[in-house]
């Protein structure tokens, strides 16, 4: 039997070129490309490393503008198998819980899934909501912010980094996982498959093919709106000079003010 | 402004899996010159010391060090696709 | 059966005219690329001179990402607190536009795309490992353990070419191949731009200096160049004469031109951008090595076609041209179905002929002049005494101008004979 693996990724503004304009203080994105989301290509190498031991197949699934296809073939050059990109101008604007919803149906059109595998958030809005949105539309289990997965017996095993240890948590499959950002060393991209992907090219679904209604979906079928977005100017705080004798004063203080906590 | 400032502008997709650089560390305790560390405009080449110190991770890739090393010690090779330095300009 | 006709290494303005010119005569062409997107990993000044894509494309003054075209040049000295500079301006550059400021992942980004519209598959992000051999022939190229085979490979690797050195292709680079380059570009406003260098309409100012500010035998030349909103300040610097000194730190030779007194307040109030170092190609034509091989060619600074007089460079312009004659050497072995080695010889025949080394050629020898002690030292040091002797109010009669330079050619301490030496060959060279 061949595991079915879905992965979801997002292209995302590079955010090491966010800058912010220091006049009007707000982001400026004019200057920035755009990427595969870092913790995405986690997700994609979880999915390699199940699939480097167990006969699988990988699908990776995107909701995105048709420009996403760079980060699509670039997921293919790595070693996945098929890639679909959910894009239409109705998805616009969406903000977490149609985008789930799209993603979900999308999934929900594929054959047949066992493991789908996210990145614990995307780095241009950082909600975290999609993964587990996803699994929630389709009604199947999820472990999120995972730093390791293996797969055996039809059962999922990961382990989650916790503030003070570890948890292993174990669930037989179809489920979801979302893994944390830099839980593993993405492998590279070959040319060989790069060749092949460019050529093949990806696969376009549109919200007919998804039998979705318009008003599901985008920025119409959005609960939130955004109405404002502020920048907030960092306060300047009061600056000491460090030198070694003044050190258990400053504790001292640090622990009258209640900032520092004796164990 | 100072050359970390500067290199503090700049957009690395670091690999931390390959440092694409390598140094013979027998050959630059010996060096008698150093003169990667004056030549590299990326400053990855410092004297700490007394000891040559070298960091892939801020270089700029512009080839420099392979030519300036008269000694034999720089392994100079291309960061695996994609991954060093990503100019926005040019 | 190969899986292509031809591939080529590099996305620079090498490798993607060939690319793009092979691909639109039909051919089946593979373009990778390691930076991702292309042009991320290029560096240059830059001026793009002359008309060489007009070639590639007709309307590229139109459709091609460029800055500004150049309406005024400016060459000069500076010495610690001196600018000598000559501003040259004509009616001529207006109408001709003989070249534009060009930001290179614009550029690179512009070419790679018209390559791939051509019909190239373009790769992006793929760092080539290396060439696939058969019977002492190239038959494709090598990444990871994978191979893929071409009839044709043309390397257009930039100015620190791997895979042409790995392979044997060419010699290791060396000091006298290579100066290093560096570059700051600073973020001002078009407005600004315009009212600080008296420019309008789109045009812009391409200004190149010899620093003779520096000590101890360290040469370098400086640039500054206009772009729409932000200005490109470098340096070019000469490796065997920081070498001697063994006491200059490249980066601070970059700074200590951008804080000049009088180059700071061109730059003033403006952010820094990108900071950015790449090795320029300027060995001159007895560097340029063997141009084509069994089953390969060399196109660009790989090859070391580029020209610098120490201050300006051109190669943008050979590396077009010599991607545009292997393209025509690949289209022509397609054509008559041989991949001979007498018929990629083709390349070198279209290249003896070409712009790009007739220029080398006429110039050969000119980095001995242009790195020497004579324009790095004493002309800058003569010329401000000079002119000091001249404008400088004493309150004392004025001297006769044959007095002045006398007397400043003392106060330089140059020794005379070598002075002729090097003037001629000065001379001779220009
Ligand atoms: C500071 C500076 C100022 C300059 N100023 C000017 C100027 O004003 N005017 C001018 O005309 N010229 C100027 N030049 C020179 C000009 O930049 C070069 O001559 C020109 O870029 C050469 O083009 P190329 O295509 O040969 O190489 P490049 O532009 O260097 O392109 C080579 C490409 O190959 C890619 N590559 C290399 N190895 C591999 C591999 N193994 N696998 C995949 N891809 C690979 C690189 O990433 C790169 O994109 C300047 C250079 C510098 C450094
Ligand atoms: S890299 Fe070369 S120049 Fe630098 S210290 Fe080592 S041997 Fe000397
Ligand atoms: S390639 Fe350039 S930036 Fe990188 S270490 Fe060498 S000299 Fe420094």
């Amino acid at each position: 039997m061949v595991l079915e693996i879905v992965v979801m990724v997002k292209q995302v503004p590079d955010s090491q070129e966010v800058v912010i304009d220091p006049v009007t203080m707000n982001l400026n994105r004019s200057m920035t490309r755009n990427v595969t989301n870092r913790a995405d290509e986690n997700a994609l190498e979880a999915a390699l490393q199940i699939k480097d031991k167990v006969p699988a197949n990988i699908t990776i699934v995107s909701m995105g503008p048709p420009q996403a296809e760079t980060t699509m073939i670039e997921c293919l050059a790595r070693g996945a198998d098929r890639a679909v990109l959910v894009s239409d101008r109705a998805f616009g604007g969406a903000d977490t819980y149609p985008t789930g919803l799209t993603v979900a149906s999308a999934i929900s059109k594929l054959d047949h899934f066992d493991i789908i595998i996210a990145g614990e958030e995307s780095s241009d809005s950082s909600t975290g909501h999609v993964g587990p949105g996803v699994a929630e539309f389709l009604g199947i289990d999820q472990i999120t912010y995972c730093s390791k997965i293996e797969f055996s017996d039809g059962r999922v095993t990961a382990e989650r980094e916790l503030e003070d240890g570890t948890e292993v948590v174990q669930c037989p499959t179809p489920v979801l996982v979302t893994m944390l950002l830099g839980s593993n060393f993405p492998r590279m991209q070959t040319l060989r498959r790069k060749i092949d992907a460019t050529k093949k090219g990806i696969e376009v679904w549109n919200l007919e093919k998804l039998g979705l209604q318009p008003e599901w979906v985008g920025v119409r079928g959005s609960p939130t709106i955004v109405r404002r977005m502020q920048s907030i100017k960092e306060r300047e705080r009061a600056k000491k000079p460090v030198t070694l004798e003044a050190i258990p004063d400053m504790v001292k203080e640090l622990y009258e003010k209640n900032i520092l906590k004796v164990k | 402004m100072n050359i970390e400032e500067k290199l503090s502008v700049l957009n690395y997709k670091t690999d931390p899996t390959y440092a694409h650089i390598t140094v013979k560390p027998d050959l630059c305790e010996v060096c008698p010159d150093h003169f990667c560390t004056f030549a590299c405009p990326a400053s990855c080449y410092k004297l700490i010391d007394g000891k040559l110190n070298f960091k892939y991770e801020d270089c700029v890739e512009c080839g420099t060090c392979f030519v300036a090393c008269s000694h034999g010690s720089v392994n100079w090779t291309n960061p695996k696709g994609g991954q060093g330095i990503k100019y926005k300009l040019g | 059966m190969s899986e292509f006709d031809a591939i080529v290494v590099g996305a620079g303005p090498a490798g993607a005219s060939a690319a793009s010119r092979m691909a639109s005569s039909g051919l089946n062409v593979l373009l990778v690329e390691r930076g991702d997107p292309p042009g991320s990993k290029n560096v240059s000044g830059g001026i793009l001179w002359g008309q060489e894509l007009s070639k590639l494309y007709p309307d590229w003054e139109k459709s091609a990402p460029l800055e500004r075209f150049i309406s005024n040049k400016v060459t000069g000295f500076l010495t610690d607190d001196s600018y000598i500079g000559i501003d040259f301006r004509t009616k001529k550059f207006e109408k001709e536009k003989t070249g534009y400021s060009v930001l290179r992942t614009k550029l690179d980004g512009w070419l790679a795309k018209k390559a791939k519209d051509a019909g190239s598959t373009v790769i992006t992000g793929i760092t080539v490992d290396g060439l696939a051999w058969n019977d002492k022939r190239v038959v494709g190229i090598k990444q990871g353990n994978d191979i893929i085979t071409s009839d044709l490979v043309v390397l257009a690797e930039g100015a620190n070419p791997r895979i042409a050195i790995g392979e044997g292709l060419r010699p290791p680079i060396g000091d006298h191949d290579v100066a290093i380059g560096i570059k700051q570009v600073v973020k001002l406003s078009e407005q600004v731009i315009n009212e600080r260098f008296n420019l309008r309409n789109g045009a812009g100012m391409a200004a190149e200096f010899s620093l003779g500010f520096l000590k101890n035998g360290v040469k370098a030349g400086g640039f500054l160049y206009t772009n729409k909103d932000t200005i490109s300040a470098g340096v070019v610097i000469d490796i065997a004469g920081l070498r001697k000194d063994n006491s200059t730190y490249s980066f601070n030779i970059m700074d200590q031109f951008v804080s000049h007194p009088y180059i700071a307040p061109y730059l003033e109030g403006g952010q820094l951008q990108e900071y950015s170092a790449h090795l320029v190609c300027e060995g001159g034509i007895d560097y340029v090595p063997k141009l084509y091989g069994n089953g390969y060619m060399i196109t660009g600074d790989s090859a070391g076609l580029s020209f610098s007089n120490g201050m300006v460079i051109q190669g943008m312009n050979y590396a077009i041209a010599s991607g545009i004659a292997a393209a025509d050497t690949a289209i022509r072995c397609k054509n008559s179905g041989s991949y001979d080695l007498d018929q990629i010889a083709y390349y070198d025949n279209l290249m003896k002929d070409s712009q790009a080394i007739k220029d080398m050629k006429n110039f050969r020898g000119i980095s001995k002049v242009t790195w020497s002690p004579m324009v790095h030292e004493f002309i800058p040091k003569f010329a401000e005494s000079v002119l000091n002797g001249m404008f400088y109010e004493t309150g004392e009669p004025k001297k006769h101008l044959m007095e002045i330079a006398l007397g400043s050619l003392k106060e330089t301490g140059y020794d005379r004979k070598k002075l002729i030496i090097e003037g001629f060959r000065l001379m001779r060279k220009m």
